[in-house]
């Protein structure tokens, strides 16, 4: 039970779920103010997907597979939570955020791998 | 009444929802609390000072105070020490139907302890699954609640027709306010849906075989205990010989048991101390797991001898897959950072419930000025009296803990009679005063209320024995604060900008 591997977790969630979010028309237009381009929403969409499978695996990789999805789950629900809140207030800063976690989660990663 | 699925779901999920929303609210918040359980009994007994105790010494402290209250008592039950409870408590009871008689001793002395008397975590913990009712009404209302809050779910997300593409939708700026409501109680209900049908689904678990007992009888008849055993969840008791014993020394036994298991056992308990054929039980932690399923050692009580184990080899599928849930829903194995998602998670649980509670108000506003109806005047009361109320009753029950004299007869009695007074008062304050208005009063007092509770604590009894308890309280202020704030700026009811309209209508209104 590694604090840091929640946080790494949360990271990829987060990040995860603010592509899947930009995916969508309705909160495109709010972060850009304008529709997304069908290319686009493809690729956010398997970045998203990735996003939230790669802290699946992530979680049960360095929690096992007891603690390992529960631990996800939580994160899901704090990431989602995280992504409305950007997108009430501050949609503009949803991107900048999602991207800024990626970088978060790396730096993350060998402390958890040491933990 | 020929309707499609949907419309006649979201009827179902509109009135399950209603008719037991606020001993939910209830159920989710002083559960949301109970995960802090030991650190807010803690804090309420702030002459504690952290101190390694001896578990052997303790057990045999623990056993001359009990021969002098109960020698001939059905069974002891000694908690023992804990470096984040240092206390000795005692449980000692002629039957099983009670009534339980119970003391905490000082592990340095054996005496009763000079700690404040109070109920501490323990009450909201009861409270969550009792409501503060004698055990089994309690229990029976919260499992049909839990069980119509399962049916609630389900039919939830049925109605809600587009789960997916509103994921992450919340317009705070939506033109109705019944809009905004509707918004707000599909994301904290949706983003966190796995937890609320898992929390619910086990919660209804543990009561599971209060519920359903059934086939439990039918097979075990009067010996339900049997079960337990057969089981692999409980150690197997002896009977009662019928001659008087002698009952050896506990601390021999908590050493031996400590020698076996590598760790001092949290409980130490005995049954039929009197009695010639005694049985020791030692318990221990749950191991680092998901299952919530305690290690147990059986003692001859008059030699001291080890008899067998339980809660230790690796139960069979059906007995596993009951501890884990039960696992699940206390969240022991939670480390902190964890924990905190659980909270999360049980606060937008309450959300949900509070959320949906004022959304059938809303939705049922009438219109211009038009007076409200009577039901909805009553709905109105209830929400402002639980959503409102409740919190201000739990901050009132830690300012008594600390503003209550010391040694006040009865005392553990008056901080629950003034979490319900104080309960009862707001609800019926709430009540007196003009709808948004009470809102705004009902929430800031709250926010000061939850505000007070450190600075009292640092006038009363000085450095915060856990200060982690106080910067909660400080987040607890600052939330609902915000809440009043927001009540303030923009009331409920019958300012809505937009005749409201049924949930299905209100949808074709999208922008």
């Amino acid at each position: 039970m590694n604090p840091v591997v929640l946080g790494l977790n949360l990271a990829l969630c987060f990040s995860g779920l603010a592509a899947l979010a930009l995916s969508l028309d309705r909160h495109h237009r709010d972060a850009f103010l304008r529709r997304v381009p069908p290319g686009r929403a493809r690729s956010l969409r398997a970045a998203g997907w990735a996003g939230i499978g790669l802290s699946l695996a992530a979680a049960i990789a360095l929690e096992g597979w007891n603690f390992g999805p529960v631990q996800w789950i939580g994160a899901l629900t704090g990431g989602a939570l995280l992504v409305v809140a950007f997108l009430s207030y501050r949609p503009g800063w949803l991107r900048p955020a999602a991207l800024a976690a990626l970088p978060l989660a790396l730096l993350a990663l060998p402390l958890a791998l040491k933990g | 009444m020929r309707q499609g699925f949907r419309q006649s779901m979201a009827w179902l999920h509109t009135w399950s929802g209603l008719v037991v929303g606020w001993v939910l609210f209830a159920i989710f918040v002083t559960g949301t609390a109970s995960y802090y359980r030991t650190e807010i009994s803690r804090w309420m007994r702030p002459e504690l000072t952290a101190a390694t105790a001896d578990p052997a010494r303790s057990a045999d402290m623990a056993a001359a105070y009990l021969k002098r209250q109960m020698p001939d008592a059905a069974g002891w039950y000694v908690e023992l020490p804990r470096p984040e409870t240092p206390l000795i408590e005692v449980h000692w009871w002629k039957s099983l139907e009670g009534p339980f008689h119970n003391a905490l001793l000082d592990p340095a002395t054996g005496a009763p302890s000079t700690a404040r008397a109070t109920k501490g975590g323990d009450f909201l913990y009861r409270f969550h699954f009792e409501l503060g009712m004698p055990p089994t009404v309690g229990r029976w209302i919260v499992g049909l609640c839990a069980l119509v809050l399962l049916v609630s779910l389900m039919s939830g997300i049925v109605t809600h027709r587009r789960i997916f593409a509103d994921f992450f939708t919340f317009r705070r700026g939506a033109r109705t306010t019944q809009r905004r409501w509707l918004d707000a109680h599909n994301v904290v209900g949706v983003l966190a849906l796995p937890f609320h049908l898992m929390i619910v689904y086990t919660g209804l678990v543990t009561l599971a075989p209060m519920l359903m007992p059934w086939g439990l009888v039918a097979a075990y008849r009067a010996e339900a205990p049997r079960f337990y055993v057969e089981a692999g969840l409980m150690a197997d008791m002896r009977a009662p010989a019928g001659r008087p014993g002698t009952l050896a020394p506990l601390g021999p036994m908590v050493a031996q048991a400590i020698a076996r298991q590598g760790e001092a056992p949290e409980a130490f308990a005995v049954y039929n101390p009197g009695d010639a054929a005694a049985t020791a039980v030692a318990t221990f932690e749950e191991p680092h797991g998901l299952a919530h399923q305690h290690p147990q050692i059986t003692f001859d009580g008059e030699t001291g001898a080890i008899l067998g184990t339980a809660g230790m080899a690796p139960t069979r599928a059906a007995s596993t897959t009951s501890t884990v849930m039960v696992g699940i829903h206390e969240a022991h194995f939670a480390g902190s950072a964890l924990r905190l998602l659980f909270v999360l998670c049980g606060v937008m649980g309450a959300a949900t419930v509070g959320t949906g509670l004022v959304l059938w108000g809303v939705a049922r506003a009438p219109k211009g000025a038009e007076p409200a109806g009577l039901g909805l005047r009553l709905v109105r009361i209830l929400n402002l009296g639980t959503i409102a109320g409740l919190p201000l009753g739990i901050a009132a029950f830690f300012l008594a803990n600390r503003l209550l004299p010391p040694d006040l007869p009865a005392r553990a009695d008056w901080e629950i009679r003034i979490f319900f007074g104080a309960w009862a008062l707001a609800a019926l304050a709430g009540a007196l005063r003009p709808q948004d208005r009470a809102w705004r009063e009902g929430l800031g007092l709250a926010a000061l209320a939850y505000l007070a509770v450190p600075l009292v604590g640092l006038a009363t009894v000085g450095r915060s024995p856990v200060p982690a308890f106080d910067i909660a309280m400080v987040a607890v202020a600052l939330l609902f604060g915000c809440a009043a704030y927001k009540a303030g700026r923009s009331p409920l009811g019958a300012r809505a900008a937009r005749p409201a309209q049924d949930l299905s209508g209100e949808e074709a209104l999208r922008a």
